[in-house]
């Protein structure tokens, strides 16, 4: 790829680009580098994927769990995430904060990140600590041993989070309800942070069973890239991670159906930290390994990506808001189409909302132009590429096409399907799922303006 | 996805050459436990060289080359920013960055923002407290149409009336909204208490006093004496052959003249008032605050200081996932979803920072927690293996910025800014490797004294302030209604100009 693109650089200098009308550019002449991935299943059918890259003397290591938020307890919401704390606490052969002693102090480092559907933990570490890691992957995929204290703690830790994102910042909460409004019955609807109250209720029995029902091998998916050597790789893969056996049990999976939207629902809620009113609106939108997800995520990029973006134009730009957004949140099971926006002083919350409710009728009405297409698909394309800077970046798109999308190739093939979705594809969608009976209104507006009497 | 972390710490990639061993591990003695496998050798790193040119004009010009995708960062950086804002005009330089993509003399706000996204590519401008930048990051091959757009910004910005309008309503906007987060007032706060009223007292941003004060004047004449050819430098990194990136300076900014008047000299306020002021404890009572944000500031060093890698260090010691302030704080306590410090460099002596938020009931115990810890850098024991980590957090780190074209560019832009050898990024690791346990006790004691050093706490007061004054005797208490940026007495008062 490195060649290619020096061959077009000196063809643009050679044709001399003296003037600064440019050929306007267009994304299919882009080819993105392609992520060759060795993909492995081991008999206790733990997927191990990897991709071998020696640019820096770096490796980043990933487990993927198929478990999620959505997945929390009943009466335990938050559990999921709080348990992602508990995973950096003693194991059988580790002492608590014991993974910060193997990455952060070599000179790498660790992290986790709890999602509706998916829990990840992964390291950058020098290569030459990947045996290492490896080693202390499988030692608390076999097993935990937490004690009360520090479970106590860890607990209060969840709690200083859930302040922290939540409480503390203006419009922390706006997402909160907006998750919360969004669904009917599916468990997407319990905001992954969980409440106080539920998170007080959890206890170590709660982590001995999560772990048992959804902490082993056949719902765990590593992905590795950066500096190693694949036959080394696999040696080191069957010694410390195929050893671990395949529970008997069943893995439990949430199989309630969210219902199909029949009418707009319209709610306000109040908070004691909005400086400025919101907007916000959902509209239910397919799985996310769903096809019409190419038009919907170009949707997006047409209404909110950049200064020249519809909503940046016609909300921020002409002084209604502070702020617009439109993004595809993709989930497993079914997702949504988020529109937000924080006005601006003086403006009214209906007339921002018939604002966002004009643009979405614009793209309904008329296909998008040539130029404004390709546009959108540059900056998709472009951001691809950012996220295929680092080994992290990699490992990441390879385990959400893996996990999320149930096929590996797909880290290398949906950036084609984006590149031939067409102006008509993107008006169909947008009047396939943009309707008024699909759609969910949140007004977030100050305490201050809570109707007397109103609780 | 929709996710929460571990911690905020942020997932940048990694680079490393520590060949550290196991052995500082904790024992163990149980019966049948197995120890890890250790590492095998290390493998070198080599980072990308700089090489650099000087433009007739005075520009100086750097390009940096490394391997990967096909991306390049340019960043056109000038040696002004938010210090040279007077103090009735606080914003003033931050306004003026922003302004560059809001119009040039040939192209509106809309046709910048379009001919720079149909690249598929990102224009940012801003102000930090001793430079301003215009940056561009796109694909290798569409390098040229960027830098034409980046240097239209830059050289040609038309400072509209009407732009200067709409931009100033925004940032009145982002200013309601910001000084209603306890960690924001916090800092900035911080920022008057530490500085007074000298260049780093006043909010980067301004202030909703000053921001209306701001006329197009002074936007202009601040263009025209500090965005000049000799008094700015462009970096060109990532995957871009060196004589092709100074083909495209020279092409781009070649033609930029350089003015007949001399560049003014930088003020030097900043450093007057490191010393000398005495310790305050400042509450700035938020009722309705979701948690109390604590911070302790006091004066630390310039980038250019001979300690900058004993302050390095000396930071990382306190900072990071397993720094002493998130042991005490987090780990061992659960007060916290993280605590850490920073030192900021700048031109100047920038502060030195130590922060936590926490629900309001425990502010007291953090503070004091935050003051312990900075004061038992000073006192208390360092050995080796402490040190040894935390400095492979630093190198660790620093290796990780340089994967990306942004930061790499940042980096180098940083170097070229302070006058600073552009080899210091092949020296780094050695510079924090030499640095032992007596430089940073003697740099805490010196330089980060723990009496230097003054407390704030934005929350609901109710909460805290009885256990507080318990040990702070001292304790100034602010409504969040009296707060007033604009001085360092910090309260509104009714004959303000």
């Amino acid at each position: 790829m490195r060649r290619l693109s020096l061959v077009l650089l000196v063809l643009v200098c050679a044709l001399g680009l003296a003037t600064t009308a440019l050929l306007p550019p267009t994304s299919a002449q882009v080819k993105i580098p392609r992520l060759n991935f060795k993909n492995r299943t081991l008999a206790n059918g733990m997927r191990v994927l990897s991709v071998e890259d020696h640019q820096s003397p770096t490796v980043c290591i990933e487990v993927w769990y198929h478990v999620g938020s959505k997945d929390d307890p009943d009466g335990r919401s938050g559990f999921a995430h709080l348990f992602e704390h508990i995973m950096f606490k003693s194991t059988k052969n580790m002492k608590s904060e014991m993974m910060d002693r193997l990455t952060e102090d070599v000179g790498g480092l660790n992290n986790a990140f709890t999602a509706n559907d998916v829990t990840v933990y992964y390291e950058v570490v020098p290569s030459n600590y990947l045996e290492t890691l490896l080693w202390a992957e499988g030692d608390r995929l076999a097993g935990l041993n937490v004690d009360e204290a520090n479970f106590h703690s860890e607990r209060d830790v969840v709690k200083e989070e859930f302040r922290q994102r939540y409480l503390a910042p203006p419009y922390g909460k706006l997402s909160y309800y907006m998750t919360q409004h969004s669904f009917m019955t599916h468990p997407y609807k319990r905001p992954g942070i969980g409440n106080i109250e539920e998170l007080n209720a959890a206890s170590i029995e709660d982590v001995r069973a999560f772990h048992r029902s959804f902490y082993r091998p056949d719902n765990a998916t590593l992905v590795v890239v950066g500096d190693f050597d694949q036959k080394q790789l696999d040696a080191w893969v069957d010694k410390y991670l195929a050893r671990i056996p395949k529970p008997d049990i069943p893995l439990p999976r949430v199989s309630v159906k969210e219902p199909q939207r029949t009418a707009e629902r319209v709610f306000t809620e109040y908070g004691p930290n909005v400086p400025l009113p919101a907007v916000a609106f959902s509209y239910l939108i397919p799985p996310q390994a769903d096809a019409d997800n190419h038009a919907l995520r170009v949707a997006a990029a047409i209404l909110s990506a950049g200064r020249s973006s519809r909503l940046y134009q016609s909300l921020v730009y002409r002084q209604l808001a502070t702020s617009a957004t439109a993004n595809a949140a993709l989930r497993e099971d079914i997702s949504l189409f988020n529109l937000t926006s924080i006005l601006a002083s003086g403006k009214k919350a209906e007339v921002v909302g018939r604002a966002l409710l004009d643009e979405i009728r614009k793209l309904q009405d008329d296909p998008v132009s040539a130029a404004e297409l390709e546009k959108a698909k540059n900056q998709l394309v472009t951001n691809q590429l950012r996220d295929l800077e680092t080994n992290n970046g990699k490992a990441d798109a390879l385990g959400e096409a893996a996990v999320l999308l149930n096929d590996p190739n797909r880290v290398n093939t949906d950036i084609e399907q984006l590149q031939a979705v067409t102006a008509t594809d993107v008006q169909r969608v947008m009047k396939k799922y943009f309707t008024d009976q699909n759609r969910v209104v949140l007004y977030y507006l100050p305490e201050s303006e809570r109707p007397k009497g109103e609780k | 996805m929709n996710v929460l972390r571990r911690t905020l710490r942020h997932a940048l990639l990694s680079t490393t050459l520590v060949g550290l061993s196991l052995a500082a591990l904790p024992a163990t003695s149980l019966a049948q436990q197995e120890t890890p496998p250790p590492p095998s050798s290390p493998r070198q790193v080599r980072f990308p060289k700089p090489v650099e040119k000087t433009l007739k004009n005075g520009l100086r010009v750097i390009a940096v080359e490394r391997e990967g995708v096909p991306l390049v960062t340019t960043q056109l950086l000038v040696r002004a920013g938010g210090e040279t804002d007077p103090q009735q005009l606080s914003g003033l330089a931050q306004m003026t960055a922003t302004l560059l993509t809001k119009g040039t003399t040939t192209r509106s706000a809309t046709e910048i923002a379009q001919a720079i996204e149909a690249l598929g590519g990102t224009l940012n401008t801003g102000a930090r407290w001793d430079a301003s930048t215009a940056s561009v990051n796109i694909m290798s091959s569409r390098l040229a149409q960027a830098m034409e757009i980046l240097a239209d910004v830059v050289r040609r910005p038309a400072f509209k009336d009407e732009e200067i309008e709409r931009l100033r309503q925004q940032s009145l906007d982002s200013l309601r909204v910001a000084l209603r987060d306890p960690g924001t007032i916090a800092a900035l706060v911080a920022s008057r208490v530490v500085f007074g009223d000298s260049a780093y007292g006043h909010p980067l941003g301004g202030t909703p006093q000053t921001l209306p004060s701001i006329k197009r004047d002074d936007i202009q004449r601040l263009h025209q004496s500090y965005y000049r050819p000799d008094n700015a430098v462009l970096v060109i990194g990532g995957t871009i052959k060196p004589a092709e990136a100074f083909n495209l300076a020279e092409r781009f900014f070649g033609d930029w003249q350089k003015p007949a008047e001399t560049l003014p000299a930088a003020s030097t306020t900043a450093s007057a008032m490191q010393t000398g002021a005495s310790q305050r404890v400042i509450v700035i009572d938020k009722p309705d605050a979701g948690q109390a944000a604590v911070v302790l500031a006091r004066t630390g060093i310039k980038r250019v200081d001979q300690d900058y890698f004993r302050g390095l260090v000396a930071n990382s010691i306190l900072s990071g996932y397993s720094g002493r302030l998130n042991q005490e704080i987090r780990i061992k306590r659960g007060l916290s979803y993280g605590a850490g410090s920073s030192l900021d460099v700048r031109r100047d002596v920038g502060p030195f920072v130590a922060s936590a938020q926490t629900k309001n009931e425990s502010g007291a115990e953090v503070a004091s927690l935050l003051m312990g810890e900075l004061a038992r850098l000073a006192d208390g024991q360092l050995s080796d293996v402490e040190m040894t980590p935390r400095k492979a957090v630093l190198i660790g780190s620093f290796a990780r910025n340089l994967e990306t074209s942004g930061g790499l560019v940042n980096q180098v832009a940083a170097l070229a800014l302070y006058g600073l050898s552009l080899d210091e990024i092949n020296s780094y690791i050695k510079s924090v490797e030499a640095i032992g346990a007596s430089d940073v006790r003697q740099f805490a004691g010196g330089r980060l004294s723990s009496k230097g050093a003054h407390l704030i706490i934005v929350g609901d007061a109710n909460k805290f302030l009885e256990a507080l004054r318990k040990q702070f005797p001292n304790v100034e208490v602010i409504r969040e209604a009296d707060l007033d940026l604009n001085s360092a007495t910090l309260r509104r008062s009714t004959n303000l100009p």
